[in-house]
C-alpha cells in the first residue's frame, strides 16, 4: 500500500504534525508545559468532543450532517443522570447502556426522516436539535440533577486512571474515547458497511447503480451517530456532574468544527474518524494552551478556533482540487509537442500528470 | 462467432413511448457472445433508450428480452448488473475518493463482513494488467484521467463477469493513444467472450473495432450487417434516411465586411495558433471531432475561458474578452452545447430565460425590471422562433427539448449580437425542430449576422456553411469554401490524413 | 409565476385567486396554518388581536426577523450564512467597546459597527465566491470566529450606559405604538419583497441559485452577486445587532447566541428550498408570522421558550416531510399520477 499517495493519510499526518508543532511552540512559551498535569487536563477535557467528532464524521462522510448531537447529549445525560438519581445502586454498565440506547433511538428518528422521508439532513437535524431539547425540558420540568444525587462511582470514574507514568495519567474516560475512535476507524476502514458509507458520500448515483442500499446505510449511520452521542452524554454526565436541561447546548457546532479541522470534507466521501479525533485534540490543545499564555486572554479561544476552521476548509478545498480531476475535459492539446507523442513515458497509464498536457482526441 | 450460436442477448419487438414520442418502435436486435457490435444512429434514433431498457432503467411497453435464452426483465441497473448486463457511459461513474481497487470491487467484492484490502488490490492489479493498464490500485480513483476511469469501469465489469457490456460513446473524451488502449481492452473483452455493444458516432472507429453494425433511425432498427458488408456511404444513407444532398439549402448571399478577426489565438494545453475571419452574413462552420478544440475556441471568444495568446478584433478594433460581459458588450453571443447545465435556468420562466442575457436593457436606474417590455420582447421572439409553450410564464423545464433549444436561441437573439456562435445547435432535438433551426440560421445570416456554427453533424455543417474551418487536436487544419468541401475531404482533414 | 396573460379575457377574482393558489401551494398552505394559529390563539386569549399584543408579538423576535429577511436572499441564492448571530454579537461588541473605551462619538461608533458587520460579510463572501468553498463550513468558521471576536472585545463584561436617545429609540414606541425596529422591519420586508420580485438583482439571485453556471454563461457576474449578498447579510446582521443593543440597553459577548437556528428555520419554513433557486418573500413573511404567533400564543399559555422552539422544529420537519409523503402516495395509487406530457417524452429520449 503506497502510503504517501492516500489523501486521508496525508491529512492525518499533517494534523499530527500540527499538534506536535503546537506543543513545541507552547512548550517554549509556557513554563511547566510538558508536565503530566497538562496532558491530563487536555485528555479529560477533550473526551466528549472527541466522541461527538467521531459521530459527526460518521454522518458527514456519507454526505449528511447531524446538528442534533448536542441535544442528544443533553437528553442522554439527563435521562441517565435521572435514572441514576433514582436507582443509586445501578452499575455503570447499565448507565452506559441506557445512554447509548437513548441516543440510538433518537438517531434512528433522524435517520428515518432523512433516509426514508426524503428530508435533507440539515433540515431534519435542525428540527430535532430543537425537538430533542424540548423533550429534555419537558422531562426535567426545570429541575436539575445535582452531582451529589449521583452514585459515587460517577465522580470516581471522572478521576479514575488506568495507567500512570511520570505524572502522565491515562484516564479511563480518555481510554474509552480512544477505544471508540479506534473501533470506529476500523469499522470504516475494514468493514464492508463502512466502505459503502464512503461510497455513498463520494458518488450517490454510482452507489445506487452499484446496488448499494443507501437508505438502510444512512439510517444506520444516524443510529450510530446517535448512539455515540448518547455515549458522549454519559461522559458529559461523568465530567460535569450536575445536569440541567441545557446540557450539551452548542456541542453540535464543536463537533462539526472538529470534524472539519480533522479533514472530513463537508461534501462527503473523504476524511477519517482518526482525523476527526486529531482535529478535536488539536482544537482543545490550542484552547487549553492559549489559556496558559499570560498575554493571551481565554476569550481568544473561539476567535482562534474560527481561524483554524477556516484554514482547514481552505486547505481541504485546495487539496481536493489538486487530487481530483474534472472528468471529460475535452480536447487538451500538448502545446509543445505535435500530435503523435505518447502522454509522458514516466507516468503510469491513466494517471493525470499535474503538469502534462494531453494529446488532442482523435476520431480514429 | 457463427450465426448458429444462440444470441446472448435478444431483443424482440421492443417498443417504448414517452408521452407523445415513440422512442423505440418494434425493435429487434441480437447480440452474440464475444462479438463487438456497433450501434450507429443519429441523436434521437433511440440508442440511449435502448441502453436504458437493457439496463433496467426503463421498462419496455411491448416486446421481450432474452438473456442466454431466459426471459430478462431487470427492474433496475443493479438487477441488470447482477445478471451480467452493464453499461459504461461517456462520463465515467466512479467513486473519486475510494481507491481504484475499491471502485472495481465495491458492491460485490465482499464475501463476508470484512474487506481485505491487500487481496483486493492484488486482484485489481491482475484485472487491470489483463487490460494492459498500469494503474496503482491503492490510489484514489479521482486523480485518474477519463481513460483511466473508463478502464476502471471495464475492470469492474470484468470482475462482475458481465456477459454484455454496453459502451455509450466511450471515445468521446479520449486521446489517440487512449483510444488505442481502449480498443485493446475491448479486444480483451472479446477474448473473454463478452458481447460488447459499442455505440458511436464515429464511423471510422466502427470500422476499426466492430464485427457487426446495426443502424437505427427514428426509433427503428434499420439493419444489421457484418462490417465487411458495409461502407460509410451506406451507413450514412441509412442513418439519415435520405440522400445527404437533400439537406436544407442555404440562400447564398454576398458576405459583407469582416466583423470578427482572430489571429494566433491560443490557450495553453488546449488549442494553438488559430486564425480566421468571419464576415457579416456568412456562416463559418467548424468541423472536427469531439475534443478537437472547437468549443474551447468558442469559450475563448465568449470570455468563459479566455485565451492566453493572440488577438481578437471586432469591427477593426482589437478587444480584450475576459468575461461573458465583455463578449456581450462587443456583440458576441454563445449558444452552449449543454443547454440543461449551461444554457437555461430550468425553474425560471420562459420570459426570464429569454431576457437573461439582456437584463440591463429592461432595468430602470432604480433596478426595477420593466415587465411589460420584457413580456413584449419575449412574445415577439416566441412568435418569431415558433416556441410552443402554454404561457410565457411557464417554467422552461416544462418545454420539450426542441422548444428549450429555441428559448435558448431566443435569449441570444434578444441580445442582437453581431456574431453568434452556435455550439451543436441541433443536438438532441427532433428532425422537425432541426429543420426549423436551420431555416432560422439562414434567415439570420441573410439579415447580416455573422455566424460561427460548431457541429459534429457533417452533413449539417456542409449544408449550412459558407466556409468550413476544420480543427484537429487543437490546431486549425484549414478552411475550405462550401463548394469544394465534401464529407470525405472534411473528414480526412479532421482525421489528419489529408 | 405571476399572472400575466394580456391576450385572454380578464378572469374573475376567485378564478385568478385559485390559479395563483395552485401555483403557490406552499404559500397557501402557510396562510392556512397562520389563520388557524391566530384563531386558536385568539380563542385562548381575549386580547390576542389587540394592538399591544401584536406589537409584543414582533417585539420579542424583531432582530431575528430582520436578519431572516436577508437570509432568505442568501438561501435562495444557493448559499447559507451560519454566522449571522455571531456577526450581530460582534457588531454590538464593536459598538459597545468604542463607546466604552474610546472617545468616538456614538453615532460614528454605530457607523463603524455597521461597517464591521459588512466587512465580516465581505470576507466570508470572498472566500466562498473566489475560492469556491462551501458556504456551510466557511460561515461555520465565521460563526465561531466572530463570536470569539466579540468575546475578545468584551471578555465577560457587560457594557451598557448608552446615550439616552439610543435606548429610547430601541425601547420606546416611535410612530403610534410601533417602535423603530418594527417600522424598520416592515419597511425592510416590503423593500425586500420588491427587490426580490421586481428588480434585476432579485432575478439574478434566483437564477444564480438555480443554476450558477447557466447564469455565468448568460453574462451574469456570479461572483459579484454572491459577494454582494454576503455583504448584505453581514450588514443586516450588524444592523440587527445594534438594534438589539438598543433594545436591551446593554451588550454581552453572548448577545444573540444561537439565533441563527431560528432564523434559518423561518426561511426554510417559508418555502425557500435549501438547494436554492426558489421561494418567495411572501412565503418567508408568512412563515415568520406563523412562528411568531406560535411563540406568542404558547408564551401567553405559559409554555416554556424551549418547548416553543421544539414546536417550531416539528413544524419545520413536517413542512418538508408532508409534501414528500404526499408525493410518494401519489406515485403509488393509480389514477393519482400526473399524465406524462410530450415534454417528458422528448426529454426522456434525449441522449445525455
Amino acid at each position: 500500500m503506497n502510503l504517501s499517495l492516500r489523501p486521508d493519510r496525508i491529512k492525518e499526518l499533517t494534523l499530527l504534525g500540527l499538534i506536535a508543532l503546537a506543543v513545541i511552540i507552547f512548550g517554549l512559551v509556557i513554563d511547566g508545559y510538558f508536565s503530566g498535569r497538562f496532558f491530563n487536563r487536555v485528555s479529560t477535557s477533550v473526551v466528549v468532543v472527541v466522541i461527538l467528532a467521531a459521530a459527526q464524521a460518521l454522518v458527514v462522510i456519507s454526505r449528511n450532517v447531524d446538528l442534533s448531537v448536542g441535544s442528544i447529549v443533553g437528553v442522554a445525560a439527563y435521562l441517565t443522570a435521572d435514572f441514576l438519581q433514582n436507582n443509586t445502586g445501578a452499575s455503570p454498565v447499565v448507565a452506559v447502556l441506557i445512554a447509548v440506547a437513548v441516543g440510538a433511538v433518537l438517531g434512528a428518528f433522524n435517520g428515518l426522516l432523512v433516509a426514508y422521508g426524503g428530508v435533507p439532513a440539515i433540515i431534519v437535524t435542525l428540527g430535532t436539535l430543537a425537538l430533542f431539547r424540548t423533550l429534555v425540558s419537558l422531562y426535567s420540568g426545570g429541575e436539575n440533577v445535582t452531582a451529589d444525587a449521583l452514585p459515587d462511582w460517577v465522580i470516581e470514574l471522572n478521576a479514575s486512571t488506568i495507567v500512570s507514568g511520570g505524572g502522565f495519567d491515562l484516564r479511563t474516560t480518555f481510554a474509552v474515547a480512544i477505544v471508540v475512535v479506534l473501533a470506529l476507524q476500523w469499522i470504516l476502514a475494514r468493514l464492508r458497511w463502512g466502505r459503502r458509507l464512503y461510497a455513498i458520500g463520494s458518488n450517490p448515483d454510482a452507489a445506487a447503480q452499484a446496488g448499494i442500499p443507501a437508505k438502510r446505510l444512512v439510517l444506520w449511520s444516524f443510529m450510530g451517530s446517535g448512539a455515540l452521542a448518547g455515549l458522549a452524554g454519559f461522559m458529559f454526565m461523568v465530567r460535569v456532574g450536575t445536569i440541567s436541561a441545557t446540557a450539551g447546548s452548542g456541542l453540535e457546532l464543536e463537533s462539526v468544527a472538529a470534524a472539519v479541522v480533522g479533514g472530513v470534507s463537508i461534501l462527503g466521501g473523504s476524511g477519517t474518524v482518526l482525523g476527526a479525533f486529531l482535529g478535536a485534540v488539536l482544537i482543545d490543545t490550542l484552547r487549553l494552551s492559549l489559556v496558559r499564555v499570560p498575554q493571551v486572554s481565554e476569550f481568544w479561544r473561539d476567535a482562534v478556533l474560527g481561524v483554524l476552521v477556516l484554514a482547514s476548509v481552505i486547505a481541504d478545498g485546495l487539496l481536493n482540487r489538486r487530487l481530483s480531476r474534472r472528468v471529460a475535459e475535452r480536447g487538451a492539446v500538448n502545446a509543445a509537442e505535435p500530435a503523435g507523442g505518447t502522454a509522458g513515458d514516466t507516468t503510469p497509464d491513466g494517471v493525470q500528470h499535474p503538469l502534462a498536457a494531453r494529446e488532442g482526441s482523435i476520431n480514429a | 462467432m457463427s450465426k448458429d450460436q444462440q444470441p446472448i442477448l435478444a431483443l424482440r419487438s421492443i417498443s417504448k413511448r414517452f408521452g407523445a414520442t415513440q422512442a423505440l418502435a418494434d425493435v429487434e436486435l441480437n447480440l452474440f457472445p464475444g462479438e463487438v457490435h456497433a450501434l450507429v444512429g443519429e441523436n434521437g434514433a433511440g440508442k440511449s433508450t435502448l441502453i436504458k431498457i437493457a439496463t433496467g432503467i426503463h421498462q419496455p411497453d411491448t416486446g421481450t428480452m432474452e438473456l442466454a435464452g431466459e426471459p430478462f426483465h431487470p427492474g433496475d441497473p443493479a438487477a441488470a448488473q447482477r445478471q451480467g448486463v452493464a453499461a459504461i457511459y461517456q462520463e465515467p461513474s466512479i467513486f473519486p475518493d475510494l481507491s481504484v481497487a475499491e471502485n472495481i470491487f465495491i458492491g460485490h467484492q465482499d464475501r463476508g463482513l470484512l474487506v481485505d484490502r491487500k487481496a483486493m488490490e492484488r486482484d485489481a492489479a491482475t484485472v487491470l494488467g489483463s487490460l494492459d493498464m498500469d494503474l496503482n490500485p491503492s490510489q484514489p480513483a479521482g486523480i485518474l484521467t477519463v481513460a483511466g476511469q473508463q478502464a476502471v469501469e471495464i475492470a469492474k465489469a470484468i470482475s462482475l463477469d458481465v456477459r454484455i457490456l454496453i459502451m455509450d460513446e466511450p471515445t468521446a473524451a479520449l486521446s489517440a493513444h487512449e483510444v488505442k488502449q481502449l480498443f485493446r481492452q475491448v479486444q480483451r473483452l472479446r477474448e473473454l467472450g463478452v458481447a460488447v455493444l459499442f455505440i458511436s458516432h464515429r464511423l471510422d472507429e466502427v470500422f476499426e473495432i466492430a464485427d457487426r453494425v446495426s443502424i437505427f433511425r427514428d426509433g427503428r432498427h434499420i439493419s444489421s450487417r457484418p462490417i465487411s458488408e458495409v461502407t460509410e456511404e451506406l451507413m450514412v444513407r441509412e442513418m439519415v434516411g435520405r440522400d445527404p444532398s437533400e439537406f436544407f439549402v442555404r440562400t447564398r448571399t454576398e458576405p459583407g465586411d469582416v466583423v470578427l478577426s482572430v489571429d494566433g489565438l491560443g490557450r495553453r494545453g488546449v488549442f494553438r495558433d488559430v486564425s480566421f475571419e468571419v464576415r457579416r452574413g456568412e456562416v463559418l462552420g467548424f468541423a472536427g471531432l469531439v475534443g478537437a478544440g472547437r468549443t474551447d475556441i468558442a469559450l475563448a471568444l465568449f470570455g468563459v475561458a479566455p485565451a492566453d495568446e493572440g488577438t481578437i478584433t471586432v469591427n477593426g478594433t482589437p478587444v480584450t474578452i475576459g468575461s461573458p460581459t465583455d463578449a456581450l458588450r462587443h456583440g458576441i453571443a454563445y449558444l452552449s452545447e449543454d443547454r440543461r447545465k449551461l444554457g437555461l435556468s430550468m425553474t425560471q420562466s420562459v420570459t426570464t430565460n429569454i431576457t437573461l442575457a439582456t437584463l440591463d436593457r429592461y432595468t430602470s436606474p432604480l433596478g426595477l425590471v420593466d415587465r411589460s417590455a420584457e413580456a413584449a420582447d419575449a412574445a415577439a421572439l416566441r412568435d418569431r422562433l415558433g416556441i410552443v409553450t402554454a404561457s410565457l410564464d411557464s417554467p422552461v423545464e416544462h418545454l420539450s427539448g426542441g422548444n428549450q433549444q429555441k428559448t435558448m436561441l431566443g435569449k441570444w437573439l434578444n441580445a442582437e449580437p453581431q456574431i453568434l456562435i452556435l455550439d451543436e445547435p441541433t443536438r438532441g432535438i427532433d428532425v422537425g425542430a432541426k429543420a426549423e433551426v436551420h431555416r432560422f440560421v439562414d434567415e439570420l445570416a441573410r439579415s447580416g449576422m455573422a455566424i460561427i456554427m460548431i457541429s459534429s453533424d457533417l452533413p449539417e455543417v456542409l449544408a449550412m456553411s459558407d466556409r468550413i474551418a476544420i480543427m484537429r487536436e487543437g490546431r486549425l487544419e484549414g478552411i475550405r469554401s462550401g463548394d469544394d468541401a465534401n464529407q470525405e475531404t472534411v473528414m480526412a482533414m479532421a482525421v489528419g490524413v489529408a | 409565476m405571476r399572472e400575466s396573460q394580456p391576450e385572454s379575457s380578464p378572469e374573475s377574482l376567485p378564478e385568478s385567486l385559485r390559479a395563483w393558489a395552485r401555483s403557490h401551494r406552499w404559500e397557501t398552505l402557510l396562510a392556512g396554518i397562520l389563520v388557524v394559529t391566530i384563531v386558536a390563539n385568539s380563542a385562548l386569549s381575549p386580547h390576542y388581536l389587540g394592538v399591544g399584543n401584536i406589537v409584543n408579538l414582533f417585539w420579542l423576535s424583531i432582530e431575528k426577523i430582520i436578519v431572516a429577511v436577508i437570509m432568505a436572499f442568501v438561501i435562495i441564492n444557493g448559499e447559507i450564512d451560519l454566522s449571522v448571530a455571531s456577526v450581530m454579537g460582534f457588531s454590538a461588541a464593536v459598538l459597545a467597546t468604542l463607546h466604552d473605551s474610546t472617545g468616538v462619538p456614538f453615532v460614528l461608533a454605530i457607523v463603524i459597527a455597521l461597517a464591521a458587520g459588512a466587512l465580516a460579510g465581505l470576507v466570508q463572501g470572498l472566500v466562498v465566491a473566489k475560492l469556491k468553498l462551501p458556504s456551510l463550513v466557511v460561515t461555520l468558521a465565521g460563526l465561531i470566529g466572530f463570536r470569539g471576536a466579540a468575546r475578545v472585545l468584551l471578555e465577560d463584561r457587560s457594557i451598557g450606559e448608552f446615550p439616552g436617545w439610543f435606548d429610547r429609540l430601541g425601547q420606546r414606541a416611535l410612530v403610534g405604538p410601533f417602535p423603530l425596529a418594527i417600522i424598520i422591519f416592515l419597511v425592510g420586508l416590503l423593500v425586500a419583497w420588491f427587490v426580490l420580485d421586481r428588480t434585476a438583482f432579485g432575478r439574478k439571485v434566483y437564477v444564480v441559485g438555480n443554476n450558477a453556471e447557466a447564469a455565468r454563461y448568460s453574462g451574469i457576474a456570479v461572483e459579484r452577486v454572491k459577494i454582494q449578498l454576503f455583504v448584505m447579510s453581514g450588514l443586516a446582521s450588524a444592523f440587527a445587532g445594534v438594534l438589539f443593543a438598543a433594545r436591551l440597553g446593554s451588550v454581552r459577548g453572548s448577545l444573540a447566541e444561537f439565533f441563527e437556528l431560528d432564523i434559518i428555520t423561518m426561511v426554510l419554513l417559508g418555502g425557500v428550498s435549501i438547494f436554492g433557486g426558489s421561494g418567495t418573500m411572501l412565503g418567508v413573511a408568512l412563515a415568520m408570522f406563523t412562528v411568531l404567533n406560535i411563540r406568542n400564543g404558547l408564551g401567553l399559555a405559559n409554555v416554556d421558550g424551549i418547548i416553543q422552539t421544539g414546536v417550531v422544529g416539528l413544524l419545520l420537519i413536517g413542512s418538508v416531510l408532508a409534501p414528500n409523503l404526499v408525493g410518494k402516495l401519489q406515485g403509488r395509487l393509480p389514477g393519482w399520477r400526473e399524465p406524462t406530457t410530450a415534454a417528458d417524452g422528448a426529454r426522456a429520449i434525449q441522449s445525455s
